[in-house]
């Protein structure tokens, strides 16, 4: 049982929300949104090309990488709806950051909600060099800054939007065990 | 009995670190039982009590000199050991006045403190500090009120913010802790925090210590002891430096295990501040070598059968395995079956 790594419902919109941003890594918005409310406004990850982007349409709207659409989240919500309801869809990592940047725009925890959706990697800070390293598989990983080979514990940093990883041969250096891929 | 100070110890490189006779007596043996397992052994921090260092409010030994030392020696290289949030000053403050108030009131022949409003004067004689300074007011010292007075105090200490019906983990001084870190950690729920522990969370342990902590008095403290072990006398087990410490702790061996391997434990007290509401959680660590562990003899027979039969995810999360086997082997030999009293008390006056 782990307490630091938050639980998640399955996505479903708010019904006493006025308005609905959903925010995805995906290339989709998630299933069965269309007709079920008005005022629902969807961003999601997707290019037409290297580099080109895919227009918006119908209420979505397309970013080349979560990096761009992160850093136009809190711009967005600055100019917050009353009853504005905020939902993140994606990995750990990219859902915690979008509620770090909804919380610091002002909005209050019962108005954001999280789903874990897409495969099952974390982001994993080096406990020695503070580097994270984004998209990680499996319970061990290279450090791409410092190289330790960091085991990745089951402790999750909101804040961070990060677990933490700390060098898995610190006692005898090389003896580094089998990595088992995540399943959750 | 009057305190009397070592000159500074070392606790890196060449580990000078080591107990006088009557710190042993005193050491806070942290197992009333011949077995081991969380539970939520929490009691009034009252004086007096199984072990001297119950005593005073804040426990300061013969080690305090190289204490502060090694804590300015980790903080040099890595500032961020100490973090406090903003929305914490209050907080900072209430931590300085009592640190202050119970260090000149318990040890008057090293400490003091006059107050004249809120122009205060502080002499601290063992690091030879004379500041005077306008209290309330964080321009005056020579830093943040936090990180001024725990600077000068032994043991770690962290800072909760109570709101929502949680404890937040909004600020500490982190310099000697058994593998966490405090720059991951800040800012977590009581359940967060806690989140890499095994076994407490599905005994209910952390639900019912955070409910008994949510109603903690100010002028009613509470203590418990934790403990583990560490290769060689050393305080920065951090994560942050594992690499450093790890091969040490591969470098034991049966020959070496009774004078490099020590038990560490914590003598954890908990306060209420005035003017903050926040927690104040003092993690008070001592550090003692096997060797001189079993100068006691009810300790020694105690260990081995602890360490010998305690869970193995505890020990895993301790992370004793490596050289477990060594530590049993070395106390068997003084355990000669005998039955032992309840209590952690020494049970012997000299060595
Ligand atoms: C505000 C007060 C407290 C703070 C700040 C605190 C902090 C911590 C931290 C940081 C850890 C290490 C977790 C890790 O591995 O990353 C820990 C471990 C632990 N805590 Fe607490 N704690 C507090 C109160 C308590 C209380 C009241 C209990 C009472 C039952 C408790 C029981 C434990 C236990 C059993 C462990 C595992 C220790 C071991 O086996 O070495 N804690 N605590």
């Amino acid at each position: 049982m782990n307490t630091s790594r938050p639980l998640y419902k399955p996505f479903a919109l708010d019904p006493s929300g006025l308005a609905h941003l959903i925010v995805t890594s995906l290339d989709t918005p998630p299933e069965g949104i269309e007709d079920s409310f008005d005022n629902i406004e969807v961003w999601t990850v997707k290019h037409a090309g290297p580099g080109v982007p895919v227009l918006a349409a119908g209420g979505i709207r397309p970013f080349r990488s979560t990096t761009e659409q992160l850093a136009q989240l809190g711009h967005r919500l600055g100019r917050m709806t009353a009853g504005l309801r905020f939902y993140a869809i994606g990995s750990e990592a990219f859902i915690w950051d979008a509620y770090n940047i909804a919380i610091a725009a002002g909005m209050h925890p019962s108005e954001i909600f999280l789903h874990r959706a897409g495969p099952f990697v974390r982001r994993v800070y080096c406990s020695h060099c503070r580097t994270m390293v984004e998209d990680v598989p499996a319970n061990i990983v290279t450090c791409p800054s410092c190289e330790a080979s960091l085991f990745v514990r089951d402790h999750f940093s909101r804040r961070l939007a990060a677990f933490m990883g700390v060098k898995v041969d610190a006692e005898v250096p090389g003896e580094v065990p089998a990595a088992e891929v995540f399943t959750s | 009995m009057k305190l009397s100070l070592k000159p500074q110890e070392t606790y890196r490189d060449d580990y000078t670190f080591s107990n006088s006779d009557e710190a042993i007596l005193r050491f806070p043996f942290p197992f009333p039982e011949d077995g081991y397992m969380y539970s939520v052994n929490m009691e009034p921090h009252v004086r007096g009590g199984a072990t001297p260092v119950y005593d005073k409010v804040f426990d300061v030994d013969e080690h305090y000199i190289g204490d502060m030392a090694d804590r300015a020696i980790t903080l040099d290289q890595d500032p961020l050991r100490c973090q406090v949030l903003p929305h914490m000053e209050t907080a900072e403050w209430d931590t300085l006045e009592l640190l202050m108030e119970s260090l000149a009131n318990d040890y008057p022949e090293h400490f003091s403190l006059t107050k004249n409003g809120d122009k205060w004067h502080w002499i601290n004689r063992p690091l030879e500090i004379d500041q005077t300074f306008t209290f309330g007011r964080k321009e005056t010292l020579p830093y943040d009120p936090f990180e001024y007075i725990t600077r000068q105090m032994q043991g770690d200490f962290s800072l909760q913010d109570q709101r929502d019906n949680n404890l937040y983990m909004d600020g500490g001084m982190v310099t000697s802790q058994a593998d966490w870190s405090l720059n991951f950690d800040v800012g977590m729920s009581f359940h967060e925090w806690h989140g890499p522990v095994p076994l407490a969370h599905q005994a209910g342990v952390f639900d019912r210590a955070l409910q008994y902590l949510l109603r903690l008095q100010y002028g009613k403290p509470v203590r418990r002891l934790n403990w583990t072990m560490t290769a060689n006398p050393r305080l920065d087990t951090s994560p942050e430096n594992y690499p450093l410490w790890g091969p040490e702790k591969a470098a034991i061996t049966p020959e070496n295990v009774g004078h490099r391997m020590c038990l560490r434990v914590e003598l954890q007290t908990l306060h209420r501040l005035p003017r903050s509401n926040a927690i104040l959680f003092s993690i008070r660590g001592y550090l003692i070598r096997l060797e001189e562990l079993v100068k006691v003899k009810k300790w020694a027979v105690r260990m081995h059968r602890v360490i010998r039969d305690l869970h193995p995810q505890i020990a895993e999360y301790k992370g004793l395995p490596r050289y477990r086997q060594y530590v049993v082997d070395y106390f068997a030999p003084f355990d000669d079956g005998r039955t032992l009293n309840s209590g952690i008390a020494a049970e012997q006056d000299s060595i």
